[in-house]
């Protein structure tokens, strides 16, 4: 997180906003399930990584696990999810889940010429059938957005999800 | 009041009361009967490697500092001070040499003992009204480890886990024992289902039947290294001592090393198993064609072992993972799923074992995302008043009359009892013990 020294760009410049709209259009998709949609945002080497965070006393010097994520994906594994949808048979988004991914905070820096780091929070709203109560997931993304020949394009995201055990199924859902 | 002895008395024919799987009474009684008493797993020593690491587990509402002290010794101390009983350690990883409770600063070396507590003499008299020696941090009553795998036991009059391990250590072997350097842990990632936690236990232990069908998808986007699912039903089943597990075939006819190849692990750990493994273990997989697949260590212990495809280039690469089902309540469970792979194993290796498992398992695994998704909702379910009125079938592979439906194999490696192709043996004798446990049993 670029919490400190860098300055994020003004909301005025064309970039920010660019990188905003990008974040918002990309939820939207998600929301309506368009998932092919959405892996056309992404970059072909796309990194989606998503740490396991841990509870450790504030001196410790670290906060997630090393070695294992909850997601650690390229654009093969990110297909293979996205595939696994399309089937008759992926029981746990049949019915689908109703999500609303929310997304705020967002700060954009610089990053070269062709590439932008984009700050933003992310919560997740996730309801699955009448019984059970609504799924929350709260976190915040570190994003490299990169200036492509067809757009804004999606070339690496970390998720840093603020809960060490996960209050939801699983991570059928993107975030 | 449910009547506990006609509750086991349809368990023991296979006729599962259904709301074992939401019932607060139940629950009650595997707290008190069961998880009081019964060897549950903790940590694995390669969680904490050097001295001062330490990890903090659960075994239902107690909460235990697993540490590897100053000299190196693996202790398991309840995590609440002698004084006023706050938890001594809030973090739930990290290195320390001392445990400071945060109320009064009653301060513990990380083996346990007390060091030193502020004012004593002004407010005890010194060693007079509170001697310092032999204060010590609660220990778990039981403790003992197999390959690295810590277990506790909140009775001091267990069997020594290997004694309770029995034939399943044969078995438990082929997950965490690749090499004599063992396996390593990496994890666990944690996460809370509203299910009722013998569901996956059992499921685990036994249910090929299942396959099939749950696991459809990840066989329709072929990352599932066999073609059909339906070769489940050629897999055998074994139970052996307190644990049980399932098992696919393999096609006829290969060595040890092709059989190995086939399922993709690479030349030098074929040959750390075979030097690591016993000839019965060897010849499981050699002769029979067997290779081990998902398994449950009663009571909430489970493995799996699988081989996905990881890439577009159709690279197949096995992986194991272990979990625990911790009960939170009749109605949720947190998982811990662990990544485990051989310590000695090549680093690409590792890499690419640990992006099976994150297709295949844990939070965001394929195969299990439909799995809870059954599980969720059979808890629904179990928690109405129609439940009390099923009994829910559970007596696959055997006859009306209760006789086995066909013959153990009678050729098989390994020890216990095995059965090839569909059937509950497994979970039927994962319920006995679960019973054995509530009537206060023998186990």
């Amino acid at each position: 997180m670029n919490t400190g020294k860098a300055k994020p760009l003004p909301y005025s410049d064309e970039r920010h906003q660019a990188a905003h709209q990008f974040l918002v259009e990309e939820a939207a998709l998600l929301d309506a399930a368009d998932y092919h949609g959405w892996l056309d945002l992404l970059t072909d080497d796309i990194e989606y990584v998503m740490p396991v965070r841990v509870t450790t006393a504030r001196g410790a010097g670290f906060d997630s696990l090393d070695g294992v994520g909850h997601f650690d994906e390229d654009m093969y594994s990110l297909r293979k999810r996205v595939q696994r949808l399309d089937t008759e048979h992926a029981w746990t988004e049949d019915p689908p889940s109703r999500t609303r991914h929310f997304v705020s905070n967002v700060r954009t820096f610089a990053s070269g010429d062709a590439e932008l780091v984009v700050e933003s929070a992310l919560l997740l709203f996730r309801s699955r059938g009448d019984t059970r109560e609504a799924d929350l997931l709260s976190a915040g993304r570190t994003d490299l957005i990169r200036q492509t020949d067809d757009g804004l394009r999606l070339a690496r995201r970390e998720i840093k999800v603020d809960e060490s055990v996960l209050r939801t199924q699983n991570l059928a859902v993107f975030l | 009041m449910i009547d506990l002895p006609a509750v086991l008395a349809d368990v023991g024919r296979g006729m599962i009361p259904a709301h074992i799987y939401n019932d607060q009474e139940i629950f009650g009684l595997e707290r008190d009967r069961l998880f009081s008493r019964a060897w549950v797993f903790v940590a694995h020593e390669s969680e904490i490697p050097a001295p001062g690491d330490y990890v903090v587990r659960r075994v239902l509402g107690d909460s235990f500092i697993v540490v590897r002290d100053e000299l190196g010794t693996v202790r398991v101390m309840f995590n609440m001070c002698l004084h006023k009983g706050m938890q001594v350690c809030r973090a739930e990883m990290g290195n320390a040499s001392h445990f400071r409770c945060p109320y009064h600063a009653w301060t513990y070396r990380n083996d346990g003992r007390l060091a030193g507590l502020p004012f004593h003499a002004e407010a005890y008299g010194g060693d007079d009204g509170l001697a310092r020696q032999g204060q010590a941090l609660l220990p778990a009553p039981s403790m003992d480890s197999y390959n690295g795998l810590i277990f506790i036991s909140l009775r001091d009059d267990q069997p020594p886990l290997r004694d309770w391990l029995g034939d399943f250590a044969f078995y438990l072997d082929l997950y965490t024992r690749q090499s004599p350097a063992g396996v390593e842990l990496r994890g666990p990632q944690r996460w809370r289902v509203k299910a009722n936690w013998k569901i996956g236990a059992e499921n685990f232990a036994g249910d090929s039947y299942h396959t099939p069908h749950t696991h459809a998808s990840v066989v329709d986007i072929g990352l599932f290294r066999e073609p059909r699912a339906s070769k489940r039903k050629e897999g055998a089943l074994y139970v052996a001592g307190p644990g049980a597990g399932t098992t696919y075939k393999l096609p006829p006819g290969g060595s040890f090393g092709e059989q190995l190849r086939y399922v993709g692990y690479p030349d030098e750990m074929i040959a750390a198993m075979a030097s690591a493994w016993s000839a019965g273990q060897r010849e499981l997989i050699e002769q029979a064609g067997f290779m081990v697949s998902a398994a449950t260590l009663f009571p909430n212990l489970s493995f799996v072992h699988n081989w996905p495809v990881v890439d577009e280039a159709g690279t197949v690469v096995p992986f194991v993972s272990l979990r625990q089902w911790q009960p939170v309540s009749e109605r949720e469970t947190e998982v811990l799923s662990w990544f485990a792979v051989d310590a000695a194993a090549p680093a690409a290796f590792k890499r690419l074992s640990y992006r099976a498992y994150l297709m295949c398992f844990g939070s965001s695994g394929m195969f299990e995302q439909d799995d809870v998704e059954n599980w969720v909702s059979i808890t629904d379910m179990a928690g109405g008043s129609m439940a009390r009125r099923l009994l829910l079938n559970s007596r696959m592979g055997l006859t009306l009359a209760g006789a086995a439906i066909k013959p153990p194999l009678a050729s098989f490696s390994g020890p216990g009892v095995a059965y090839q192709g569909f059937g509950e043996f497994n979970q039927r004798h994962w319920l006995s013990m679960w019973s054995s446990h509530l009537t206060g049993g023998d186990r």
